[in-house]
């Protein structure tokens, strides 16, 4: 019983992980229509920061959040500007998604050039150490990003529902044409969506950081398994990814357990390929009524 | 006009190509060097091919082979189909007697291939995997050890050294082996098994997981529900890295931990989980630099050698077990009766080089399969932040310390 209590923790903590690396991604997919491909190495490039300003600077990885949500914003917005959006127009949508394919390789063997094939351990400046509660222990950082993953969701969730912004990404989300035509700037909103989206995995990075070393391939190892939240919770729904993310985190750490942990990968990808079969609007996705 | 030039600019090219050619075949032997230069692997790739050109530096100084000079001609294989590529590019356009590589066990798989097709002896040095000679190639020998050899290494230091450093009977131990799920960790894995069972020992979990894992936490809890007492993990650094940390999380102290080689090495490795937390572990893997010299005679004319050419100190054991590997083949083409495949081939089958006169350790003499039956890894243990040799006792430079 105590070890599957410890279980289900470790599962939420792992939950907790996988949503604040899902949300931006969630955003982007459900607004701009984009599967993008270089998600993860946005992860791996703000890792790498959150490393630099450790080691380099001596700050602790928390205090560099707000600067690298910042940056990542701002990367997010040149992305979407210089990239995606001349491409917006391409006879073939898809080109799109190529394209954030090159990022991620381009991305990946620039951290090769830069870093090499060597981990950098962010120092955990005590975000490492654990909370126990009798038996059990849950690691600080870890609850960290939980608290901070529904603090996220709640916050973006507001801001799409209150302020006209959050309106108008919604509106070009639901029908981009239509948007256009109230007036909606919507290759404006594309842009701030990016930079929304970037700008989450900024603040991921830099609680990811101290918990998992950067290397130039990090981002694959996390992506894989945000689509699948993104999926599950359906996709554009942003407390849907919060919840598909505990989901997963909850399967993950108990079929490595009670089945092995080398098919944990077979139980989570072969719980997506039902949830595409049989609710392929995911748990919370918007339906028909969406584009 | 457009169609002239061009046509006039490729002549020329060509005229060059064969004046370089011709130039080039004069009094000189050219063999080939294919490692991973640039990607990925790119580090120790570089690494194993300072082995070789010191080993052929050396060759040269002293009058070459036959009278000729050797030339290296280097090839990139940067991944599988490269490795392909830059075989044949090696074979037909440089046309050299020979292959010397190549670090990365899946590229040496192909590469092999096209060598063994085109009747050009290919020498491995450094990829691990045992299938690359269960193939029986005819043209394919190999000095260094394989997966095979790391296990049987573990196996044999927790029956020689962990069991007697804790007073206890070997079988009394329990063993876990938990290891990364590609073809390295999986190969390593069942010999590891397999060895155990022959000696009677008690495993009590064999746990595979992908080398991509994020959480190994699930997995820690099995084996605290096992009661582990010895861990045997066969893992790149990522995987290394996190099983530490999260071990140390949850407070999982087995007496023994025992790694193989790739994450476990690293110096990185080290300093991201901790000099504290590293103390004690032990590793199996190629043989490196903290040796007993009684037991590896050359090994410090080798490093000197090293700092005198590059002014650093070496990565890694990979430039010694290629140096290593090198001499003996160099040895062999130069006592060859000719430079035709055959008789090289013959000269190499010939070779014998007893245990404990190289710099490795290590002897060499070929079985019918190609492979180094005389080949061991070392046993190893981070001992206050640096990688020491603890087993086999000859080799050793420190004793088998206890973890804390």
């Amino acid at each position: 019983m105590e070890t599957f209590v410890q279980l289900v923790l470790n599962g939420l903590m792992l939950g907790g992980l996988f949503a604040i690396i899902s949300v931006g991604l969630t955003l982007i997919f459900g607004i701009i229509r984009l599967v993008n491909f270089a998600h993860g190495e946005l992860l791996m490039v703000g890792m790498y920061l959150t490393w630099l300003g450790t080691s380099q600077l001596g700050l602790h990885p928390y205090v560099l959040a707000p600067p690298l949500v910042l940056v990542l914003f701002v990367i997010g917005v040149l992305i979407q500007r210089f990239i995606l959006q001349p491409l917006l127009d391409a006879r073939d949508a898809h080109v799109q998604i190529f394209a954030t394919v090159g990022l991620s390789t381009a991305l990946i063997n620039l951290a090769l050039l830069v870093f090499g094939a060597d981990l950098y351990a962010t120092p955990s400046s005590g975000v490492r150490d654990s909370l126990t509660f009798g038996p059990f222990r849950i690691l600080i950082g870890q609850l960290v990003m939980f608290v901070c993953g529904i603090v996220v969701v709640g916050a973006l969730h507001l801001f799409m529902e209150r302020t006209y912004l959050g309106r108008a990404i919604r509106a070009t989300a639901q029908h981009r044409a239509a948007a256009q035509l109230m007036g909606v700037d919507v290759k404006r909103i594309y842009i701030i969506t990016f930079g929304i989206g970037a700008a989450c995995v900024g603040l991921a990075a830099a609680l990811v950081a101290p918990i998992y070393p950067a290397s130039p391939t990090v981002g694959t190892y996390f992506v894989l398994t945000a689509f699948v939240v993104v999926v599950l919770g359906g996709m554009g729904s942003l407390h849907g990814a919060f919840i598909g993310a505990l989901l997963i985190g909850l399967v993950d750490s108990l079929s490595a357990f009670y089945i092995a942990p080398d098919l944990k990968e077979v139980v989570i990808f072969g719980l997506f390929i039902l949830i595409l079969l049989f609710r392929p609007t995911g748990l919370f996705g918007l339906g028909r009524g969406s584009e | 006009m457009f169609r002239t030039t061009r046509r006039v600019a490729l002549g020329l090219l060509a005229g060059l190509g064969i004046g370089l050619g011709a130039g080039a075949a004069q009094a000189e032997i050219r063999l080939g060097a294919l490692y991973p230069f640039s990607g990925e692997l790119a580090v120790l790739g570089d690494e194993s091919w300072r082995g070789l050109e010191l080993a052929v530096e050396e060759r040269n100084a002293a009058g070459g082979i036959k009278g000729e000079k050797i030339t290296l001609v280097r090839g990139d294989a940067v991944d599988n189909n490269q490795a392909v590529a830059e075989a044949r590019r090696l074979i037909s356009v440089a046309q050299v007697k020979a292959i010397f590589g190549t670090y990365s066990s899946a590229r040496s798989q192909v590469a092999s291939q096209v060598a063994e097709l085109a009747r050009i002896p290919y020498f491995e040095m450094g990829a691990v995997s045992d299938s690359i000679t269960e193939r029986k190639f005819r043209y394919l020998f190999r000095t260094n050890p394989t997966a095979r050899n790391m296990a049987e290494r573990s196996i044999e230091m927790v029956v020689n050294s962990v069991a007697p450093a804790f007073s206890v009977e070997p079988k009394a131990l329990r063993i876990a082996i938990i290891h990364e799920d590609s073809l390295y960790g999986t190969t390593v894995g069942r010999f590891q098994a397999s060895y155990a069972k022959e000696r009677g020992l008690t495993i009590v979990e064999t746990l595979p997981y992908p080398a991509n894992i994020v959480d190994m936490s699930s997995l820690i809890l099995r084996l605290q529900a096992a009661k582990a007492d010895v861990v045997l993990q066969t893992s790149y650094q990522n995987d290394t890295v996190l099983f530490f940390r999260q071990a140390r999380e949850a407070n999982f102290r087995p007496r023994a931990i025992i790694g193989g080689g790739g994450g476990y090495s690293l110096r990185e490795t080290m300093q991201a989980v901790g000099p504290e937390v590293m103390d004690g572990v032990l590793n199996v893997d190629f043989t490196q630099y903290a040796i007993n010299p009684k037991a590896a005679p050359g090994i410090e004319d080798f490093v000197a050698a090293y700092r005198a050419k590059y002014g650093m100190e070496p990565r890694s054991g990979h430039s010694l077990g290629n140096y290593v590997g090198a001499k003996v083949f160099l040895d062999a083409i130069a006592a060859a009766k000719s430079l035709a495949a055959d008789d090289i081939r013959a000269a190499v089958a010939a070779v014998d080089v007893p245990d404990g006169t190289t710099p490795e350790g290590w002897g060499v003499k070929f079985g019918p399969d190609g492979q180094n039956e005389r080949a061991k890894m070392m046993g190893l243990q981070w001992q206050d932040g640096r990688l020491v040799t603890v087993y086999p006792p000859e080799a050793a430079v420190s004793e088998l310390r206890l973890r804390r």
